[in-house]
């Protein structure tokens, strides 16, 4: 290698530093350190970190906790991907026409993206407020009993997901909306002429030919379902009785309330592997069977 | 024909009237809330407007935790955050575009392996690594610990593929440095997507609460959101305050708000962006 090349390397690599120094520091570094914690016993007080090897994984499973997590996590990831998505797509289908107010409509729908889960989650506490809250109201305007919003283990998670699901509808909108804008208009014209109703044409023609955005958005919000803290912190704690404990939420209560470092350090390798795994399956799914 | 067309165009607005009005109601309700007295808020069924509007819930709130402190801490924090990552988003996603060197493949699959990690998974190590830097209940640490983002990098490396590789090869003719090429000729072409980095991060970063909460014991250092749920949970004790409590959530949301009121073409576009991104 000639100086000249070896000074374009270094150059090369100088760019890079400012990025790849607190990326190694504070991300990649941190990701094998909490696989090396995970076969370590540790109370994050004393100085020796003795091994274990996979005792703390064992351990784990044999948690119930695990378990009931995991279910939790489950009807979590569900309960807010697919009404997210069918709400956002039934949006983005009434907002693809030319209207003078559409700019309204759209910001109004999409406002909540913006603003902080922790504030809006304290709002949407008082709102479930079994006595005087709003929540109840409505449905006592109805007829029909209040319910304990975030006390009772059966609508605790409901609590919760309705919030998210209102923070996310309106982004899940925007998305489609492009979506929606890049389907060619002269095949939906041409279907017309033969003789394709309109619900016959957004099942056939258009669903799948947004079927990438719908592929996009399912992925991003499965790993942002795995990841929400914010609303559970303010709104539950992870309670009544362990109903809205999510595989994260047992991940922090257990490495932050119970200082049991191994076996949290366990919960995270799981959750990274489970992304890790999503992704790679999307990755190849993507390729596969998404008509682009 | 026309008459049934305009029916349905009527009926159209009037259920987005009602959507939009629903979607929005909760924004309404914590100001309106705000406004009552602590009898009038427990009223049933709830007034939809108080009789007499008390707008000192507002100061009383402002002057009952330490606020000021709280949004200023989180502003500062958070627009470091968005002028380091301009800076070394760009100066990455540039090398990884515009400069042949050996290690450009490793670090790009480096970068796209990072972007599927969940961010909340490597928290507890994190915290760790950042007691051994001495770094915990600092600014330093809270700026530091978040001045990379993969999805930063992404989006700048998006925007600068689509540079032409002849504009950096007749700056180099020129005799320009890379840095000067950079600033001066990429950036101005790509300014679209750097607002989109710069407002995105901006909110998260205001956002942004689980970790800061981690990494920051003083109250001094609080960020907004870890400051409002103190408020919430202390000064307010759980529900005692109710109308403060809404005061305080309202200011603490009002600025986000106001910012998406001006910028919410760039921020909406940034779904195009985004979109790029994971394609990429």
């Amino acid at each position: 290698m000639n100086g000249l090349r070896l000074g374009r390397e270094l150059q090369a690599l100088l760019f890079t530093l400012p990025a790849m120094v607190p990326l190694t520091v504070f991300w990649l570094f941190p990701i094998g350190y909490v696989f090396y914690l995970s076969l370590t016993s540790w109370d994050f007080m004393s100085e020796d970190k003795p091994f274990v090897g996979l005792d703390n994984y064992i351990a784990l499973l044999q948690n119930p906790a695990l378990y009931d997590s995991l279910k939790v996590t489950l009807l979590f990831v569900l309960g807010n991907v697919l009404p997210t998505l069918a709400g956002g797509l039934a949006l983005a289908v009434l907002l693809n026409r030319k209207m003078r107010v559409g700019g309204a409509y759209r910001a109004l729908l999409f406002s909540p993206w913006v603003t902080p889960t922790v504030a809006v989650s304290i709002v949407w506490s008082w709102i479930f407020e079994p006595e005087a809250g709003l929540a109840n109201a409505v449905l006592r305007l109805f007829g029909a009993e209040g319910v304990g919003w975030l006390s009772d283990p059966d609508w605790a998670l409901v609590g919760i997901l309705l919030v998210t699901i209102w923070k996310g509808i309106g982004w899940a909108m925007v998305f489609y909306l492009v979506a929606l804008r890049n389907v060619p208009g002269d095949i939906l014209e041409a279907a017309s002429i033969d003789g394709a109703g309109a619900s016959r044409k957004f099942w056939q023609i258009t669903l799948p030919l947004i079927s990438p955005t719908t592929f996009f958005l399912t992925v991003v919000l499965v790993i942002s379902s795995l990841q929400a803290y914010d609303q559970i912190n303010i709104m539950t704690q992870g309670g009544p009785a362990g109903s809205t404990r999510t595989l994260l939420y047992l991940y922090y209560q257990s490495a932050f309330e119970a200082f049991n470092i191994g076996e949290a350090s366990a919960v995270a390798v799981t959750l990274v592997a489970g992304c890790a795994l999503l992704s790679l399956v999307s990755f190849t799914l993507s390729r596969k069977s998404v008509h682009y | 024909m026309s008459q049934s067309y305009g029916i349905k165009r009527v009926l159209m607005h009037v259920l987005l009237i009602v959507l939009c009005a629903v979607m929005a109601f909760p924004f309404y309700w914590m100001v309106t809330s705000g406004l009552k007295t602590n009898d009038e808020i427990w009223q049933t069924p709830p007034a939809l407007w108080p009789a007499v509007p008390l707008w000192s819930n507002f100061v009383d709130a402002w002057q009952s935790a330490n606020f000021e402190r709280y949004i200023l801490n989180s502003v500062t924090v958070a627009c470091a955050i968005a002028l380091i990552q301009v800076v070394n988003s760009g100066m990455m996603a540039y090398a990884l575009t515009h400069m042949p060197f050996r290690l450009k493949g490793p670090l790009t699959a480096i970068v796209l392996v990072s972007y599927m990690v969940p961010t909340t998974a490597v928290y507890l190590p994190g915290y760790v690594v950042l007691s051994k830097l001495h770094l915990l209940d600092s600014y330093a640490g809270l700026i530091l610990s978040n001045s990379v983002s993969v999805f930063s990098i992404f989006l700048i490396r998006q925007a600068f593929l689509q540079v032409s590789h002849e504009l950096v090869e007749a700056g180099r003719i020129d005799g320009a440095s890379h840095l000067r090429i950079l600033w001066t000729i990429i950036v101005p072409l790509t300014r679209a997507s750097f607002a989109v980095l710069v407002l995105i991060t901006f909110i998260e970063q205001y956002n942004n609460y689980f970790w800061p909460m981690l990494i920051t014991k003083n109250p001094d250092l609080q960020l907004v959101s870890a400051g409002l749920r103190s408020f919430f949970v202390e000064g307010g004790a759980y529900g005692l305050k109710w109308p403060l409590i809404m005061a305080a959530s309202a200011f603490t949301i009002a600025p986000l708000l106001l910012l998406f009121l001006f910028t919410q073409k760039t921020i909406m576009q940034s779904v195009n962006f985004s979109a790029g991104v994971n394609k990429g």
